[in-house]
């Protein structure tokens, strides 16, 4: 969505200016690459302390570490100007992640998975349409901002549709409360992976959140994820139809509509093909005929691409530390932030809700 | 981020990762450890 794209770009251009040639991306990588590292190298220095001394702690994962190294680093030193364009690649290493974790995916899980996604995905879609619409026209607002929260709220959150520069949203304490009420719950792997993918809106703090909790649930979460924003252009072409229907659209919408195909195809997240291929050729390889298999992956390889999938998502975990700027949210003033926390509460309990009650049907 | 650039991102990570299966894929590299 527009707002969603704005926000995510005023985000960039806080990191990096001008786009950065290759040798100019390398300290910022190189950062993002030793902070996770630390992150992976505490949570094993921990355990085997642990084990060493027969304590019983429990399991933090490297996630939560590395997030928290990039937070004190860019809120106490501040991100010095030469990692900057490097740091903004994070979101280039998750998609890469994403990608690759298709290796993680037979194509008869992505669909089983995905079509339980998609199914809540859209019903936590409807219900927050319906919720913010009434809530819309409670306080009176016009159709057009009515149909643009709705909207919004559901598929990009509410707090993309609030934040604004410098304004941090509420991900970042769904980071930390997501795995405490996971826990509390004794939400399965994929239950919670599923809330995680439904309710958190930015990709990488849904990954994020997920991982926080397991390796298995950030896969999970990933899955709920993609299908959330592979959806985007279903439901944005949706609205369209009506609003030229109601005559609300404009000329650039009406012209748009010409072309329904080209308009999907625009909002498609292509990255997701990539995925699908590589998720493909694990299942080719996992086939009973052997010319079919030989044209997949075999276990090994699997393995190899997983491992790769996860230090892609290292990098992208300490970039979301590293792009997190405390002081923002205290220039900004806490109101923005405490709409957008309440709007994140209200769609995090209803997909909660939602998990659950799936959960006791189909035993996630 | 223009939808240009965008799409640009989404091209570099499939060209990234089309790759690194590739490699493996052709037994270049026989593990990756985590």
């Amino acid at each position: 969505m527009a707002t969603s794209s704005t926000t995510r770009d005023l985000r960039s251009s806080r990191l990096a200016d001008e786009p950065a040639s290759l040798p100019a991306l390398l300290p910022g990588i190189a950062l993002l690459a030793l902070v996770g590292y630390a992150g992976k190298a505490t949570e094993h220095a921990i355990n085997t302390y642990a084990k060493t001394h027969h304590l019983t702690f429990p399991n933090i994962e490297y996630v939560l570490w590395a997030i928290l190294f990039g937070v004190l680093i860019s809120n106490t030193i501040g991100l010095p100007r030469i990692f900057r364009a490097g740091v903004a690649t994070y979101e280039f290493w998750l998609k890469a992640g994403i990608i690759l974790l298709g290796a993680r995916f037979v194509l008869g899980d992505v669909l089983k998975l995905g079509g339980i996604s998609l199914s809540l995905v859209f019903v936590a879609i409807t219900l927050s349409i319906l919720f913010m619409t009434w809530l819309g026209r409670a306080f009176r607002l016009s159709p057009a901002l009515t149909t643009l929260l709705a909207v919004g709220s559901s598929i990009c959150g509410v707090s993309a549709i609030i934040a604004t520069q410098g304004a941090i949203d509420a991900d970042a304490i769904s980071l930390f409360a997501f795995p405490v009420i996971g826990h509390a719950l004794h939400m399965s792997d994929h239950a919670y992976g599923l809330w995680a993918g439904l309710a958190v809106d930015n990709t990488a703090e849904a990954t994020a959140a997920g991982a926080l909790y397991s390796d298995a649930a950030g896969k999970y979460a990933v899955l709920a994820k993609t299908c959330r924003n592979a959806l985007i252009g279903f439901v944005v072409l949706a609205y369209a139809i009506q609003w030229s229907r109601r005559g609300l659209a404009n000329a650039a919408t009406e012209a748009q509509l010409q072309n329904k195909a080209g308009f999907l195809w625009k909002k498609f997240p292509k990255f997701v093909l990539g995925f699908l291929f590589i998720s493909l050729l694990a299942t080719l390889g996992a086939s009973s005929n052997p010319t079919l298999a030989a044209l997949g992956f075999n276990k090994a390889q699997l393995l190899a691409l997983g491992n790769l999938s996860r230090w892609a998502f290292l990098l992208t975990f300490a970039g979301v530390g590293l792009r997190t700027n405390l002081r923002d949210l205290f220039q900004q003033g806490a109101r923005p932030f405490i709409v957008s926390a309440v709007g994140e509460i209200v769609i995090a309990i209803l997909t909660l809700g939602l998990i659950l009650g799936a959960d006791r049907i189909y035993h996630l | 981020m223009t939808p240009r650039r965008t799409l640009s991102l989404d091209a570099w990570a499939v060209a990234l990762s089309l790759t690194l299966a590739l490699i493996v894929r052709l037994g270049l590299i026989k593990t990756v450890p985590w």
